[in-house]
């Protein structure tokens, strides 16, 4: 009981809102894309490069505020080189995709070999990190549950608050429903004059500027560092949610909720000593077993639909009709 | 001009385009692009030791390339050739010092292991993708962080061996691939993937079962429509890419280290991919990346003494390739756009 009340409590719950922050960041750029019809394989890479740009944009500026217009200028960059191969050359996405993330990590390896003259990890030097926003009279009101709501980095507010905007935008903007025309029927998209290629750079862009935001906060959140390939997977891991929550606001929420505690709960077995290795294990597993157990539901519609007409019509015909396709 | 020299000559000045963009970055990083090159070159054919270590270099490459190409024909990708060829590569040397066999069995089984072990690891990912069109690329990516991490827990909580390193016990000397000269650790692995590419690159070329695996690949509906399973069929180009990329790993094994190391071949799963991205799929061309990739990759340890640019430079570089290959559209026919969409359909 004593183990059970020392894993499950208050400081578990702040932990996992700040690990499924960056996550939640990325994985709601990329529903912009996963709308538009585009797999992006590339948000690691976006990421990764935001972090890095993030460190050095605030020792160069001295604020954390320019380290995140820095980070997320490079992921935009990305962003872009993404867009124009993918869409107006109509290279295969996943190719550039993973092709971006090799390019970010040997470019933020050799940058910052370049530029600090050191292997694996940049460590003070001038970095700012990112204010904690203290809510007025939370203590107050909540007293020891204040942590709850208060005292986080504004990356972390910013990614909640998105999420409700995230299903307005995509309800009742004209732009939210071009990008879910786009990816649903492009056909139809184009018989009403939407530009495809347009809508679909904006929603790339989009996409950019949530992962810079997720790198940034990676760097300049709760540990004011970079460390080559600091994304570890994450970016992978917002893909695996998009896939099953094929980019709902509210349905990427919930995954990105899970993992923010596969993420917090398994750092917190580590001070119980399991081995360390199978601990970092967990948030993979994690993401690996919802990919797969939510494959069945989130099979194509048209499959799903196909299935059930068909087998509507094959209740309704007797067995001994000639059902067969001839 | 025919396709193939068509091809042939895209590619090339894909190549050269992006190590001009490569250049770019190296006076970025505030370096001489020439002396980097060259380098690079003497880091990699400078003497016949450097060459023997190109090819030592590029055999990992070539295989798991090998392993990469095997998916792609089938229109799947294998990313996850590097959790492979980890768990490939620790499997073989849990063969290779936990039992004593006689010397050719002893390596013959270690292969094995390495090959079931590999096959294992795409088994599950596999599965779901052609039952429930789970989407693989995703899949296989993270399964490859679980299979580091698996594989250093094996090795240091379960198998280390005793002393400071993170490694196991080394392997016996009958589970040793030979050598294939007195002077440098290039071994016999180098031949076995040269057979694999052959014998894949006639597989595809002469024989039904590869015929019905290319058109799964490119025209999935006419191979159904032609009687091929397409799910078994995938299913199956899966596992032996799995296994091809476990081979892999039992091959650096057995060949190399002669022991499991943590961390013991970073990227090499990675490189087998690009490299065979960059051969279209075709196992015979990526013999040829494969070999450029091992270049590169043995040039680099040069890059860290004697420049003062890193050498995850070649990283940057190959990416780029990978980059400007896929955007190849550019330097065909005006007009045809559809000329990117049918790249990579193998």
């Amino acid at each position: 009981m004593e183990v059970l009340t020392s894993l499950f409590n208050v400081a578990l719950l702040v932990a996992m809102l700040r690990t499924t922050a960056p996550i939640l960041l990325v994985a709601l750029g990329g529903s912009f894309t996963t709308k538009a019809g585009i797999f992006n394989i590339g948000l690691e890479g976006q990421m990764l490069i935001g972090a890095f740009f993030a460190v050095l944009g605030s020792i160069w500026t001295g604020s954390a505020w320019g380290g995140v217009l820095c980070g997320v200028a490079a992921a935009l960059v990305f962003a872009l080189i993404f867009a124009l191969l993918v869409v107006s050359f109509r290279a295969n996405e996943v190719v550039v995709g993973l092709a971006l993330n090799i390019l970010a990590g040997g470019m933020t390896i050799s940058l910052m070999k370049a530029v600090f003259g050191t292997r694996g990890s940049i460590v003070g030097r001038g970095i700012v990190g990112l204010p904690k926003v203290q809510i007025p009279y939370a203590r107050d009101v909540l007293g020891p549950y204040a942590q709850l709501i208060s005292g986080y980095t504004p990356m972390v507010y910013l990614a909640f608050v998105a999420v409700p905007l995230f299903v307005l935008f995509y309800r009742r903007t004209r732009l939210g429903l071009h990008i879910r025309v786009v990816g649903e029927k492009p056909e139809a998209a184009e018989a009403l004059g939407i530009s495809i290629t347009r809508v679909r750079y904006t929603a790339s862009l989009l996409c950019g500027l949530f992962a810079g935001l997720a790198g940034a906060h990676l760097s300049l959140g709760y540990i004011t560092m970079f460390t080559e390939n600091m994304s570890s997977g994450r970016g992978f891991m917002a893909v695996a949610i998009l896939i099953f929550s094929n980019g709902d606001p509210l349905r990427v929420l919930a995954g990105c909720l899970l993992f923010g505690f596969a993420d917090a709960f398994s750092l917190r077995l580590q001070t119980f000593g399991y081995p360390s290795y199978l601990i970092l294990a967990v948030p993979y597993l994690v993401a690996l077993t919802a990919l797969f157990a939510l494959s069945y539901r989130a099979r194509p519609k048209l499959i799903r639909e196909t299935a059930e007409s068909m087998r509507r019509f094959l209740r309704a015909e007797t067995p001994s009709d000639t059902t067969r396709p001839s | 001009m025919s396709t193939r020299m068509r091809a042939f000559a895209g590619q090339l000045i894909a190549v050269l385009f992006a190590l001009a963009l490569g250049s770019v970055v190296i006076l970025l990083v505030d370096e001489s692009p020439i002396r980097v090159f060259t380098t690079l070159l003497r880091g990699a054919f400078g003497d016949i030791n450097r060459v023997a270590g190109t090819l030592l270099q590029t055999t990992p490459i070539l295989i798991s390339g090998i392993a990469a190409c095997i998916a792609l024909r089938g229109g799947m990708f294998n990313v996850g050739v590097e959790g492979q060829l980890f768990l490939g590569g620790f499997a073989a040397a849990l063969v290779g010092f936990a039992f004593a066999l006689p010397p050719g069995l002893h390596v013959l089984v270690a292969l094995v292991a390495a090959i079931l072990a590999g096959a294992a690891w795409i088994a599950i990912p596999a599965w779901f993708r052609v039952r429930f069109n789970t989407n693989e690329v995703v899949s296989t990516i993270l399964s490859n962080y679980v299979a580091v991490l698996l594989t250093s827990y094996f090795t240091i909580f379960l198998f280390k061996r005793p002393g400071g390193w993170s490694e196991t016990p080394p392997i016996l000397s009958s589970a040793y691939l030979p050598e294939l000269f007195s002077f440098s650790r290039l071994n016999w692995g180098l031949v076995i993937g040269l057979i694999l590419a052959f014998a894949a690159a006639w597989y595809f070329r002469n024989t039904p079962g590869g015929y019905a695996v290319s058109m799964t690949g490119s025209a999935p509906k006419f191979a159904e429509y032609g009687g091929v399973d397409v799910k078994k069929r995938g299913f199956w180009v899966l596992i032996v890419s799995g296994a091809v990329g476990g081979l892999a790993g039992g091959v650096e094994t057995l060949g190399v280290h002669h022991r499991f190391m943590e961390g013991f071949a970073p990227g090499f799963g990675f490189d087998g991919l690009i490299a065979a991205l960059l051969a279209n799929g075709s196992p015979i061309a990526t013999i040829a990346t494969a070999l450029f990739f091992g270049a590169l990759r043995s040039g680099s340890l040069l890059l860290e003494t004697d420049t003062n640019a890193s050498r995850e430079i070649i990283t940057v570089i190959q990416a780029l390739i990978i980059l400007s290959v896929s955007a190849q559209v550019l330097l065909r026919r005006r007009g045809d756009a559809q000329a990117g969409e049918r790249r990579w359909k193998f």
